[in-house]
Order: structure tokens, then C-alpha cells, then sequence
């Protein structure tokens, strides 16, 4: 079952993202993005990771694809609607429809899963304690070392970012 | 995260704190020279320390190591920071750099290749990969006036995010066929009746992609002209020597590791070493700027290491790790020349542009000249010592082929190194007078020549230092 299960979200996500970097209206790729974020959330949750699967939905799905589908409007870079037509062009919305059911039966039989597996063990093994705990303490000082990148991931692109400022001092050392 | 693992990691805590505290103070005190200064200070003062200080452990939090060859990396790392700091003092008043920042992510930059270099687990190189990248992708496009330093930093990412998500897919492959992180147990793991796992073997080649990238080896090399072009020419000698010599080293322990079973491999590095050999040298042929002359030739340069590297064991690394350092020193010394004629709004780098120059600033221009000799080869001149090292350790180790087209790639390399050297001391001149240099320029300029002379008259003791470090 979860081995069939695996192959089904497996395809999905494949699938999903293919159509997300062959679509010309980013608004369309943003959606199969999300519906791949979605079925690799589930593949988490199908590898006994719930936390991961869980934040995979609220950071990627989320947080970060609302942002691009912000970016996308600021920018207005999407092609507008033909105004020819009423009603949905159902062609368009055949695969997302399809993927988006497919995940969600998938989703109704994860839940449907006996949590605890034939040989006692419970499907999701790695609890937030777990994970907490390998992240915190095992990997603390890779932690440490991202943390500090970021820090610098901030100032640079703020700094690239920030607007020309007149310079105070032009060619101080101009000897 | 104990007392004892702090004082182990304390060379890069030192580069990494002190980046911190050097981009806070620079929000207060608007000065410059001070913390371009103070920040060559930390370097060097890191540097000592990875050299002097014993460190209790030998391993960190099972990612890091802190062997003598992972101390000599970063004393070596520390040290380039520290010299690129000090060229570009005037560098950045011209360009009106930001002081704090620009020291700090350089120091953050040493952080992260001695981190690299000390890596005994593939999430440590990954996360010491990333650490200095994601600073180069910034400091290229740290001149904000210059559009295509903005454009060769957004090559640079496009490029170094896909050669990323290379890495981490072989690493995950990796992962999957032995579970384990560390380089000890991953590639014994690896290994299958004297050959690799399949699994394994994929996600060696995803590995092979993201370093080719990195060091610029002949099918993944496209990038490198125009991003040494149009990033400012400090960082340019950065990435060509510090960016990719960090690499190396990590891949020295790496490939030594797979031992017997680096078979397939090794073919395949092989066949590396001829593209890029060949590929580097035709390249920079019709070459007439020199920063791209450069860039091809550091494809080149990085074609001999590979052969270095491919002969493996004590011969190969000390033939490997001595070229490095003379390798940088020339080329480094080459940009720096370059970063002491830029001007406010360009940098002097085509030919046409330095016909002549040689009699209005005669000490610089034959720092240059000394720079490429040594690049190319010639004999009082370091260069030469490290160029026949590796060949005569290809013909004893049976590479003979490798040596040959060394050798002959070595020759017609001549060809783009005395040009831009005549173009320097030819009599009709159409350059015009440039700054003269200040006197840090000249303390580093002068110390990289007095160095390349050193190394080539009396390689002794570097030689035996490497030896000694050699893991």
C-alpha cells in the first residue's frame, strides 16, 4: 500500500513540476508548484516525517508561493485574461484538476492508514522531538554555520540592493 | 556544542566572529582604510592561530576535521583574505565600497573555505561550499555603478545554483546508498567487489558536475571569462585562486578515500584533464584582455592540478598542494597589478589599453611580467618547479599521455603569457599615465614576487611542509 502509494505521489510531483517549468503564464507554474510541494509534503508524511511534511506545506506552499504569486502581480508580468471567452477554458484546467484530485484521494487514503505498522512500529517514527533534537543538537554546528550565512545573505543583498547613495567621500586615496 | 569543540573550530571562529563584529562596527564608524585594515588584521591573526594553536579535538561534531592539512588550508586561505584586504585599500576608496561590509564578507569568505577544506563530512563541504559562494555571488556584484559586475554576478548565481543543486542531489544519492554523511563510512560504503555501487556511481557524477563548475574544468567552464571579467579585480584573484584551490583540497581527501574503487572515476577525470588542459589553452590564445587571458589560463592551470590529483597518494597531493600555492601567488599578484591600475570608473585590462605602459610604471609592469613568467613556466621562477613536479610524477606514475599534453600545452601557453608582456614594453605607446601605487599595493606586490622568486630558487622547504601536511 505505501509503497504504491510512494510510486503515485512520486509521479505526481514529477509530473506537477515538469508542467510548473513548461508553462508560459507563471501564474499557471506557480500553481503546479504548489501542487508539487503538496505531494512531496505528502511523501515526507508517507516517510514518517510529519514535521517536514508540515512545514513543507506551510513554508513552501505557503509562505514562499504566495510571495511569488505577489512578486508576480507587483511585476505584472502575467498575460491577461482573454476577454472573449466565458467560463474556464476547461483544456487548461484538465491536468491541475487531475493532480489536484489525485492528491487529494491520496491524502484521504493517508489518512485512512493504520498508524501503527505491522510490526508495532508507528508510521511516523521521526517526531518533532526526534527531529528537534537530530537538527539542534547533531547537526548544531551546521546550524550555526547556515545561521551565519544568512546573516550575510541579508547584509549583501541589501547592500547590492540598497539605492546609490552620493558618495561622501569620492576617491578619498586619489593620490 | 561543547568548550572543547569551540577551542577546535577557534581559526574560523576567529574569521567568523570577527566578520560579525567588523560589519557591526563598520555601522558606526565610517572609516574605510581602518576596517579593511582591521580586517586583514583578523585574517592574519587567524591565520597564526590555525597555525600555532594544537587543537584539542580531531574531529568536530563528526563534520569538520582539524588535521594538520586542514590547519595548513586555513592558514593558507587566512592569509589570501588577508592579502586581498590589503590591495584593495585604495581599490575600494576609488569605488566607493562600503568598508565594513566589504571586510566582513570577506572574512566570512575565509570562514567558509577553511571550513571547506576541513570538511570530513558531506554536510560539512556542502555548507562550507555554500558559505563562500553565496559571499563570491555578492562581491562580484559589490561594484553597484558597474552593470556588468552585476550581470557577472547574476551568471555567477544562476550558474552556482544549478552546480548546487547538483551537489546536493549527489549527495543525497550518496546518502541513500550507505547512510552515512561521513566521508569515512560513505565511501567505504560505496564500494561493491572492488568498484562502486551503482547508486553511488550516479551520485559520484552529480559530485563531479558541481565541483567541475566550481573549479571550472572544460565542459562546465563557460562562465568563468565573463564573470572574472566583470567582477572587480580583487575578487577576481580571490575566485581564481583561494574559490577554487578550497575545492581542490576538499576533493584530495575525497577521491583518496574511494581508494582502489575510484577506478571509474578517475577514467573520467581523465578525461577531464586533457578538455581542459587543451580546452584552457586554445582558449586563451586569441585572448586580448587580461582578465579573460587570465581566466583561461586559470582553466588551464586548474587542467595540470587535475592531472596532480589523478595520480593520487604522497606524490600526487605534494606535487598538487605546491603547485596551488605558486599557482595563487602568480595569479594573484596578476590581478592585484590590475586592481593597483584600475581607475574610478574601469579597469585597465585590454590590450590596447596597456601598449607601452611598461616605461611609465616600469616596477609594476615587470611585477606582471614576473607574474606571468611564473604562470607560464619559466625557470628561476616558481612556476617552473611546480609545472615539472607534477609532470615527473605523471611519467613515474604512468600518466605518460597527461604529462605530454602538459608539456605541450605548457609550450603554446607561452604564447598568451609573453604577449600581453610585450604589448607592456612595446616602444609606440598609446597608454597613458596611471596612478602611482600606494604603498600597501607595493608591500603585497613585492611580497608575492619576493615569494614566486623564493619558492623557485629555494622550493626546500615548502616542498617539505607540504609533505608534512599531507594527510
Amino acid at each position: 500500500m505505501a509503497t504504491w502509494m510512494f510510486y503515485i505521489l512520486g509521479a505526481i510531483t514529477v509530473v506537477a513540476t515538469l508542467l510548473a517549468i513548461t508553462q508560459r503564464n507563471p501564474v499557471h507554474a506557480v500553481i503546479y508548484l504548489v501542487n508539487s510541494f503538496f505531494a512531496l509534503a505528502l511523501l515526507f508524511f508517507l516517510l514518517g516525517a510529519p514535521l517536514v511534511a508540515a512545514w513543507e506545506v506551510i513554508i513552501y506552499a505557503g509562505a514562499i508561493m504566495v510571495l511569488f504569486l505577489f512578486i508576480i502581480m507587483m511585476l505584472e508580468i502575467a498575460p491577461g485574461v482573454e476577454a472573449d471567452r466565458y467560463g474556464p477554458n476547461w483544456l487548461q484546467w484538465l491536468p491541475i484538476l487531475l493532480l489536484a484530485a489525485a492528491l487529494g484521494i491520496c491524502t484521504l487514503l493517508l489518512t485512512g492508514l493504520d498508524p501503527v505498522g505491522s510490526n508495532g512500529v508507528p508510521h511516523w517514527y521521526a517526531s518533532p522531538r526526534d527531529f528537534g533534537y537530530a537538527l539542534f543538537k547533531e547537526y548544531a554546528l551546521a546550524i550555526e554555520v547556515v545561521s551565519f550565512q544568512l546573516l550575510f545573505a541579508a547584509v549583501g543583498a541589501f547592500y547590492v540592493g540598497r539605492p546609490e547613495r552620493k558618495s561622501k567621500s569620492p576617491a578619498g586615496g586619489d593620490r | 556544542m561543547n568548550l572543547l569543540e569551540l577551542q577546535s573550530l577557534l581559526p574560523q571562529l576567529i574569521l567568523a566572529l570577527g566578520a560579525t563584529a567588523v560589519l557591526m562596527g563598520g555601522a558606526w564608524l565610517e572609516n574605510r582604510r581602518f576596517w579593511l585594515l582591521c580586517g586583514m588584521l583578523l585574517a592574519l591573526v587567524a591565520a597564526l592561530c590555525a597555525a600555532l594553536y594544537e587543537p584539542p579535538l580531531l574531529e568536530v561534531a563528526g563534520m569538520y576535521s582539524t588535521s594538520l592539512y586542514a590547519r595548513f588550508c586555513t592558514v593558507v586561505w587566512s592569509l589570501t583574505i588577508a592579502a586581498t584586504l590589503l590591495i584593495s585599500c585604495r581599490y575600494a576608496d576609488l569605488h566607493c565600497f562600503g568598508g565594513g561590509e566589504y571586510a566582513a564578507l570577506l572574512l566570512f569568505a575565509a570562514a567558509g573555505m577553511s571550513l571547506l577544506s576541513a570538511a570530513s563530512s558531506f554536510v560539512g563541504l556542502f555548507i562550507g561550499l555554500e558559505a563562500f559562494t553565496l559571499v563570491l555571488y555578492i562581491l562580484i556584484a559589490f561594484n553597484r555603478t558597474d552593470n556588468r559586475g552585476a550581470e557577472a554576478g547574476l551568471k555567477y548565481l544562476v550558474f552556482g545554483a544549478v552546480a548546487t543543486g547538483f551537489l546536493a542531489f549527489g549527495i543525497a544519492l550518496i546518502y541513500t546508498a550507505t547512510g552515512s554523511f561521513h566521508f569515512a563510512e560513505a565511501l567505504a560504503g560505496l564500494q561493491l567487489d572492488g568498484g562502486l555501487r551503482p547508486l553511488g556511481l550516479a551520485g559520484w557524477a552529480m559530485l563531479l558536475v558541481a565541483i567541475g563548475f566550481k573549479i571550472s574544468l572544460v565542459p562546465f567552464h563557460l562562465w568563468t571569462p565573463d564573470v572574472y571579467q566583470g567582477a572587480p579585480a580583487p575578487i577576481s584573484g580571490v575566485m581564481a585562486t583561494a574559490a577554487k584551490g578550497a575545492v581542490l583540497t576538499a576533493f584530495l581527501p575525497l577521491l583518496a578515500g574511494l581508494g582502489d574503487a575510484a577506478g571509474e572515476i578517475k577514467s573520467v577525470l581523465w578525461l577531464l584533464a586533457i578538455l581542459t588542459m587543451l580546452g584552457g589553452t586554445f582558449a586563451a590564445l586569441p585572448q586580448t584582455n587580461l582578465k579573460r587571458m587570465l581566466a583561461y589560463s586559470s582553466v588551464a592551470h586548474m587542467g595540470y592540478m587535475l592531472v596532480a590529483l589523478l595520480i593520487g597518494g604522497e606524490v600526487g597531493g605534494q606535487a598538487l598542494l605546491f603547485y596551488l600555492v605558486v599557482y595563487s601567488l602568480a595569479t594573484f599578484g596578476a590581478f592585484g597589478v590590475i586592481t593597483s591600475w584600475a581607475l574610478a570608473d574601469e579597469e585597465i585590462q585590454e590590450y590596447a589599453e596597456i601598449r607601452g605602459l611598461g616605461y611609465l610604471h616600469p616596477r609594476r609592469s615587470s611585477a606582471l611580467a614576473a607574474f606571468l613568467f611564473s604562470l607560464a613556466g619559466i625557470p628561476p621562477l616558481a612556476g617552473f618547479f611546480g609545472k615539472f613536479g607534477i609532470f615527473h610524477a605523471a611519467l613515474r606514475s604512468g600518466y605518460t599521455e597527461l604529462a605530454v599534453i602538459g608539456v605541450l600545452t605548457s609550450l603554446i601557453s607561452l604564447y598568451y603569457y609573453l604577449r600581453p608582456i610585450i604589448v607592456l614594453f612595446m616602444q609606440d605607446r598609446s597608454a597613458y599615465q596611471l596612478r602611482s601605487g600606494c604603498r600597501e599595493e607595493f608591500i603585497l606586490l613585492g611580497s608575492c614576487f619576493a615569494a614566486i622568486l623564493l619558492f623557485g630558487v629555494y622550493p626546500g622547504p615548502l616542498l617539505e611542509l607540504v609533505a608534512l601536511v599531507l594527510p
